[in-house]
């Protein structure tokens, strides 16, 4: 049994009396790559929310392997090990693709250990790797204002592979892509499966095909199910709730 | 690539050059002139650290600059020869003299309720340090309650508005110890030493101009530094950098101070240069004038906002003593401001860089794409 990643424990969160996420338990393994589904409104982004320290959950507590960062600064969530990927990209836009890059492998985080010239070789190794595997190496000098759809998505996710965090949070890394830029997205993901814990939030099912172990399905701010593709396929409340009768196709 | 970055550092070169230089043309009325363009240079400077680096729109800069100014010119008030002909052995401002109550003493300790609060103002270094300390402290405090609650945008643009015409009402008001309105008039000289600072000599010049290169040199290196890059970074996306673990209420705060510190550091160097500080500082106007001076130079080129700044002031006494636009002065530089906001966004630093650009396309295999390309060490001074 491989350890747990990041344990959930009964988190709620209330809006103003609508419980948005209700008593969620779910743990996720170490090296584990979950993909969270669900109806629209079913909870899912407001569960990375809650995780990465966006919004402050009621009860329950989070665990990071054997830390409690229930309800931390955003900031200490992210240092302690969580990286995230927003549904909107968003990357340091004045910035050349490099310059993002570099930025994200800074290892301290404070202002005055940054008072110094350089990133160091390290870290410039470590970002031509990660352009290589975002396929951006091209575009390197290039003013991230200037990416495309896609692009921008990539350099995101290359932003949280120099971060190098325990676990990634991607919320629907394929929103708006092409076909094609959603398989090369699967690729990247796929090649971080194993390094990282990594969880997903998707609607596109070909891409959750591509890239689905485990998945967690979210109805109405409460765990529906779980189990792999095919188990979630075959769950009759799971049909009834969100896939409606024709199954995943 | 390199050589963008060449050509940028020859142009800081050659500003410093040109204005080391520009005393051998320049009568000492003249010379006093352009030593106060320059001090708003630093101003120019500060503005564009704050605004064009940090993202923080400060509606407030003369808060900073006003305090600075205050903090020195206290202690030139009691260095000024009149301050010790007011009948004791100690100075005493003079205008406490005439507001006083009758029978009391004639000493800084007490001849009114706050007096005592200048007593340590008698050494003029203390003044110096104040003059940095108060505007960091200010800056500090501000910025770890604005940027903690994370009030961004506009909101804080309005928030540093408010302040800076609150302390200008309080300045005038507190009339027993600031003179109110009047401000303090009729200082002593800044003393180095023997060098006693003369604002029409040029050695007052050379102590501007050899602050404005070292304030050039180092906010220019400060934005090159990792901390600069990053706070780029929080400027174009405040949450992504949270989300990679940067403090963003942090950075934020360190460089807005940085800017106080400039902005205070320029205020002192103004009442060396014109011998008074005054709530006019602290106009609303006046803080919106510094704005318009880094939006025309390039608000994000640390030298395109203080060579703005300095350009406009010179432009603003050409036009003033022209006769036929004695009246219509402050209207030639509104239409200047549009204009430069309609057609060069980027400021004059930006029409620049896009000429360096297109030089630079024009050599065979060199930047194909030059307006879209750039490197990442110039990037951060565009």
């Amino acid at each position: 049994m491989a350890q747990a990643a990041l344990t959930i424990d009964g988190l709620s969160v209330d809006f103003e009396g609508f419980k948005a996420v209700n008593q969620v338990t779910m743990t996720v393994d170490e090296g584990e790559l979950r993909v969270l589904l669900g109806a629209n409104g079913a909870g899912k982004t407001t569960l990375m929310d809650l995780i990465s320290g966006k919004t402050k959950s009621v009860s329950g507590r989070v665990y990071l392997h054997d830390t409690d960062i229930t309800n931390w600064e955003e900031h200490k969530i992210a240092r302690a090990g969580i990286g995230r990927k927003f549904q909107i990209p968003s990357v340091f836009k004045d910035l050349t693709v490099r310059r993002n890059l570099e930025v994200a492998s800074c290892k301290k985080p404070g202002v005055f250990a940054n008072l110094r010239f350089g990133f160091g070789a390290e870290a410039r190794e470590n970002v031509d790797e990660v352009l290589e595997l975002i396929g951006l190496t091209e575009h390197a000098n290039q003013v991230a204002a200037y990416l495309s759809h896609g692009q921008t998505q990539w350099l995101e996710l290359g932003l949280l592979i120099t971060q190098n965090p325990k676990i990634i949070l991607l919320d629907e890394p394929t929103a708006g892509m092409t076909q094609a830029e959603t398989h090369k997205t699967s690729l990247i993901v796929n090649n971080l499966k194993g390094r990282h814990t990594i969880i997903v939030v998707e609607h596109d099912m070909a891409f959750v095909r591509e890239i689905a172990e485990r998945i967690t399905v979210l109805h109405l701010g409460q765990v529906l199910a779980e189990g792999n593709v095919e188990a979630i396929e075959n769950n009759p409340k799971v049909r009834e709730a969100y896939l409606g009768s024709k199954g995943i196709s | 690539m390199l050589t963008k970055r060449r050509i940028e550092w020859a142009m800081y070169a050659a500003f410093v050059v040109l204005i080391m230089f520009a005393p051998l043309f320049m009568d000492p009325f003249w010379l006093n002139r352009v030593a106060k363009y320059l001090v708003f240079g630093i101003l120019g400077v500060a503005v564009a650290l704050s605004w064009g680096y940090a993202g923080i729109l400060n509606l407030g800069q003369g808060l900073f600059f006003g305090a600075g100014a205050y903090m020195l010119a206290m202690s030139l008030k009691l260095a000024s020869p009149t301050s010790l002909q007011q009948g004791s052995d100690k100075p005493v401002p003079d205008f406490m003299l005439w507001n006083a109550e009758p029978g009391a003493p004639t000493e800084l300790c007490c001849i009114n309720k706050a007096s005592f609060l200048w007593l340590p103002f008698q050494s003029q270094w203390f003044g110096v340090a104040m003059g940095l300390i108060l505007p960091v402290v200010i800056a500090i405090v501000l910025g770890l309650v604005v940027f903690r609650k994370r009030i961004s945008g506009v909101f804080v643009s309005i928030i540093t508005l408010a302040l800076v015409l609150l302390v200008r009402l309080v300045v005038i008001d507190a009339q027993p110890i600031t003179n109110g309105f009047n401000g303090l008039t009729d200082l002593g000289w800044f003393k180095v030493g023997d060098l006693e600072f003369d604002p029409y000599i040029v050695p007052t010049y050379y102590l501007v101009a050899i602050s404005l290169s070292l304030v050039l040199l180092a906010a220019r290196l400060l934005v090159e530094t990792r901390a600069g890059v990053i706070l780029q970074a929080v400027r174009d996306d405040q949450n992504r950098a949270r989300y990679l673990g940067f403090d963003v209420t942090s950075y934020q705060t360190f460089f807005f101070s940085v800017s106080a510190a400039i902005a205070g550091f320029a205020g002192m160097l103004y009442v060396v240069v014109s011998e008074f500080a005054s709530p006019t500082f602290m106009d609303l106007t006046f803080s919106i004038t510094m704005v318009v001076w880094a939006a025309v130079g390039g608000r994000s080129s640390i030298l395109g906002a203080c060579i703005g700044a300095i350009l406009i002031n010179v432009i603003s006494a050409k036009v003033s003593e022209t006769e036929g636009f004695a009246e219509a002065w402050k209207a030639v530089i509104g239409l200047i401001f549009v204009l430069v906001v309609l057609y060069l966004p980027r400021g004059l630093a930006g029409l620049a860089h896009d000429f360096v650009d297109r030089l630079a396309a024009r050599k065979p295999g060199n930047g194909t794409q030059a307006l879209r390309v750039t490197d990442p060490s110039s990037q951060a001074a565009e």
